[in-house]
């Protein structure tokens, strides 16, 4: 048992066997770095469906409002769960479809701890309020650094694999993983790009409407080769696994996969629909998302006749459960996703809990039950011993499955009801829910009904880790490291006789059918990588770089203005406290937006804005033209307790802003980060911290003109009213009397 | 006068719809080469590569 020949499958008999065995420590270590951090991830998730649904789980700890653990929530999910999900099934799954052992176990290694230290970082730094604002790319510029560092250990250590491997052929599953480390290195390294101001502070080198391309450019794709390529690689290995028969068409999967790498990357624009971004690049988003229905629907269409001749085993077999509603939810995630860039739906659904719901159907669904049903299978593999118990698997299935069911559809009438009632207008022409708290509180018992479903989730997880731990403790003392000899690949290509037996092809069109290039390119994987790349790149640069180069895209408007230094201040609180997750400062050109909030936003509003801070959903209202709206002591007052305020409100308090004080000395560094983007600072690259006190004593004074509470004058606060105020305020007031003189 | 008022006059719009032709065209041949039929005994070997990899557990019993 402990030493197993493979029947050779090369055509190459003559060349020299080769023992070698393969790297499965690595692999456990990832199957229980999935489950730990998945349910914390979850479990934070929880907490966050709880905050919204009644503020008083916001605590009185500022580390764990929800707007600094919400991104902890979705990075936690997305890079820890999911991508140790990733990881555990590409690194098994590699290795076997290479016939080739890890290139480095030195690099396997480095990847799984480096990684888990990168989760961990995130952990404590998100609650801490370091923050790049941008979602899912919220890690600041260290910990984006050990990432791209972490991320080649696993890029190089994958390509040397692909080098020595002794398998001719690549199989589609290593597209879809080729296609993901490269494309995701990309996007991590052009988004991340920032200047730092501090230790954990930075600011992106792109503002405005650069910066919202460049962050939904990485946002989409983030979920196009994080969340989907790496998993669909995972289903075309490990559906025909436990279908025990190959993939339905193999054609279609290629297919699938060319068309997800020319049409993904483009379609990021789709999450800016009616705000500042040029139409064009708006309407470009929406045709390629559009485009993507036809692979999405081959793909899961594919997987699922991959059970031709086995939907009876089904019945009997959770894995088999698991996998056909991850795939299912892969079809419904990707009709609906095209269905949401569609500019008019995309009108109602944007910056609702609609698009919540979309992606809960993707994450729970597809990324959960995908992985869940892997890892069942994994486990009697990994850890030599049948699975504990097959009922638990059965029961998690069943338990996950109504979770998931509750959840979504609570949150999609959350969705379209609060869409709905944004735009009523009552028979007099003017807003029926003038009140935009009216909007929230209606919601209220959907927030309940989604913090039922989203807990049968978790306790399906927590079976799910019950399962896991009684299986592994019930392994051999010691796992058998099974020896496979396979041959090596010849260093140089020799046409096989086998394909066809035909005669040598003749002529260009007969070298062409015969393919013989395309095998010779295959055995090149770095080619096939950098054609991958380009496909990639050209398509980013095409989309994007008219933005930054051509001027007529963002037309400038000369009452816009830098912030000073202690609106900077009051901005940079607004980020670490994530106020962006709930407010957004974006007002779409509709009649029922302008109504409510003002003047629509314009694209040279924001040229100074680095990051930009649009947001993308709504909790609370938009902010974009809260300045002058309301006295100095309202805002004192709603910071302290919102309730206070609006009895009904959902916000966090944050009677802190009231007792912290301002680090006057730190904001020149900030200002100084800025003004070397390029930010017209004058003189207060000289004088910061002097003029954010004086601004800061003048607004204390009037706080306390208006009755509020004395001695203000260094607390944070104030830096959070200069900013609240100041919001909006470019566009009404004449060009000289705004902001910095220059 | 910046970069931008350069790009912004040198009318590139073309390249982008020269760009998309040969997207095009190079998916159209990866396509159209999927279905040659010399490929076609290679892509059905292809398709049985991950049920072919782990003949060395057949020994450990299985419970599902």
């Amino acid at each position: 048992m402990s030493a197993t020949a493979l029947p050779s499958t090369g055509a190459v008999s003559s060349a020299q066997l080769e023992s070698f065995s393969y790297d499965d420590a690595v692999v456990r270590k990832f199957l229980w770095a999935t489950f730990i951090w998945g349910l914390v991830g979850m479990l934070v998730g929880l907490i966050v469906a709880l905050q919204l649904a009644n503020p008083i789980f916001n605590t009185s700890l500022e580390w764990l409002s929800f707007g600094r653990l919400r991104p902890l929530h979705t990075n936690a999910v997305i890079f820890a769960f999911a991508g140790n999900a990733f990881f555990c099934g590409a690194y098994y799954s590699t290795q076997r479809l290479l016939k080739a052992r890890m290139y480095s176990d030195f690099l396997s290694s480095f990847h799984f701890w480096g990684w888990q230290a990168i989760i961990v970082a995130a952990a404590l730094t998100l609650p801490l309020g370091f923050t790049q604002a941008k979602e899912y790319a919220e890690l600041e510029w260290p910990i984006d650094i050990a990432i791209a560092v972490v991320w080649v250990a696993f890029g190089v250590n994958f390509v040397g694999t692909m080098i020595k491997r002794r398998e001719r052929h690549l199989y589609v599953a290593l597209w879809f993983y080729i296609a993901s480390i490269v494309t995701v290195a990309i996007l991590h390294i052009f988004n991340n790009l920032s200047i730092p101001a501090g230790l954990f502070k930075s600011y992106s080198i792109y503002a405005g409407v650069q910066d919202a391309f460049m962050q939904w450019w990485y946002g989409h794709n983030a979920v196009a080769f994080f969340l989907t390529t790496p998993f669909l690689g995972l289903m075309y290995y490990f559906m025909p696994k436990a279908a025990d028969g190959p993939v339905f068409s193999y054609k279609l999967s290629i297919l699938h996969f060319w068309s997800l790498v020319f049409l993904y990357i483009w379609a990021g624009p789709h999450h800016l629909h009616y705000t500042a971004l040029p139409e064009w690049a708006s309407t470009v988003g929406m045709l390629f998302s559009v485009m993507l229905w036809a692979p999405s629907w081959g793909g899961m269409i594919n997987g699922l006749l991959t059970l031709r001749g086995a939907w009876h085993k089904v019945a009997e077999d959770p894995i088999l459960k698991f996998f056909v509603v991850a795939i299912t939810a892969y079809g419904m995630s990707t009709f609906e996703g095209p269905l949401l860039s569609i500019k008019s739906v995309n009108a109602l659904a944007h910056y609702t809990d609609w698009i919540i719901a979309h992606v809960h159907t993707g994450a729970l669904g597809w990324n959960g039950f995908l992985t869940f049903g892997m890892v069942y299978w994994l486990l009697p593999r990994l850890f030599q011993t049948p699975v504990y118990s097959k009922r638990l698997m059965e029961l998690h299935f069943w338990i996950a499955s109504f979770g998931i069911l509750l959840y979504v559809v609570a949150i999609y009438s959350a969705g379209v009801t609060q869409g709905l009632m944004w735009r009523a207008f009552d028979v007099t022409g003017r807003l029926a829910y003038p009140d935009f708290v009216e909007t929230v509180v209606r919601l209220l018992p959907m927030y309940w009904l989604r913090v039922v479903g989203g807990s049968m989730y978790i306790v399906g997880m927590l079976l799910f880790g019950w399962n896991i731990f009684m299986t592994w403790r019930r392994r051999p003392a010691t796992y058998v490291v099974p020896v496979i000899t396979a041959p090596a690949l010849e260093k140089k290509y020799i046409p096989e006789p086998e394909y066809g037996g035909a005669p040598a092809p003749v002529g260009l069109w007969g070298r062409f059918a015969s393919a013989t290039w395309h095998r010779k390119w295959e055995r090149m994987p770095i080619t096939f990588t950098v054609l991958t790349v380009i496909a990639v790149v050209v398509a980013s640069l095409f989309e994007i770089l008219p933005t930054f180069l051509i001027k007529s895209n963002v037309p400038t408007i000369a009452s816009v203005k830098p912030y000073t230094p202690l609106e900077l201040a009051g901005r940079d609180m607004y980020i670490a406290e994530g106020c962006f997750n709930c407010h957004s400062q974006m007002i779409r050109p509709f009649r029922h937006e302008t109504e409510r909030f003002g003047e629509y936003s314009k694209p040279g509003e924001s040229v100074y804005e680095h990051p930009f801070l649009w947001g993308s959903r709504r909790i609370g209202p938009d902010l974009a033209r809260i300045g002058g709206k309301y006295p100095h002591l309202w805002h004192v007052r709603h910071f302290e307790e919102p309730t206070s305020i609006t009895a009904r409100s959902i916000m966090p308090a944050y009677p802190h802003f009231l007792t912290k004080t301002i680090n006057f000395e730190q904001i020149q560094s900030r200002v100084d980060a800025m003004a070397m983007l390029g930010v017209p600072y004058g003189d207060a690259v000289n004088s910061a911290p002097a003029m954010a006190r004086a601004q800061a004593a003048e607004i204390a004074a009037e706080i306390e003109r208006q009755g509020g509470p004395s001695g203000l004058s260094d607390k944070q606060i104030v830096a959070m009213v200069a900013y609240m105020q100041r919001l909006g305020m470019d566009l009404r007031t004449p060009a000289s009397t705004v902001g910095m003189t220059q | 006068m910046k970069l931008s008022d350069i790009m912004g006059n040198a009318n590139l719009s073309f390249y982008a719809e020269v760009a998309m032709v040969i997207f095009l065209i190079v998916f159209l041949t990866v396509a159209v080469r999927l279905f040659l039929p010399s490929r076609q005994k290679e892509l059905e070997e292809a398709s049985r590569l991950p049920l072919e990899d782990d003949a060395s557990y057949a020994a450990v019993p299985r419970k599902d």
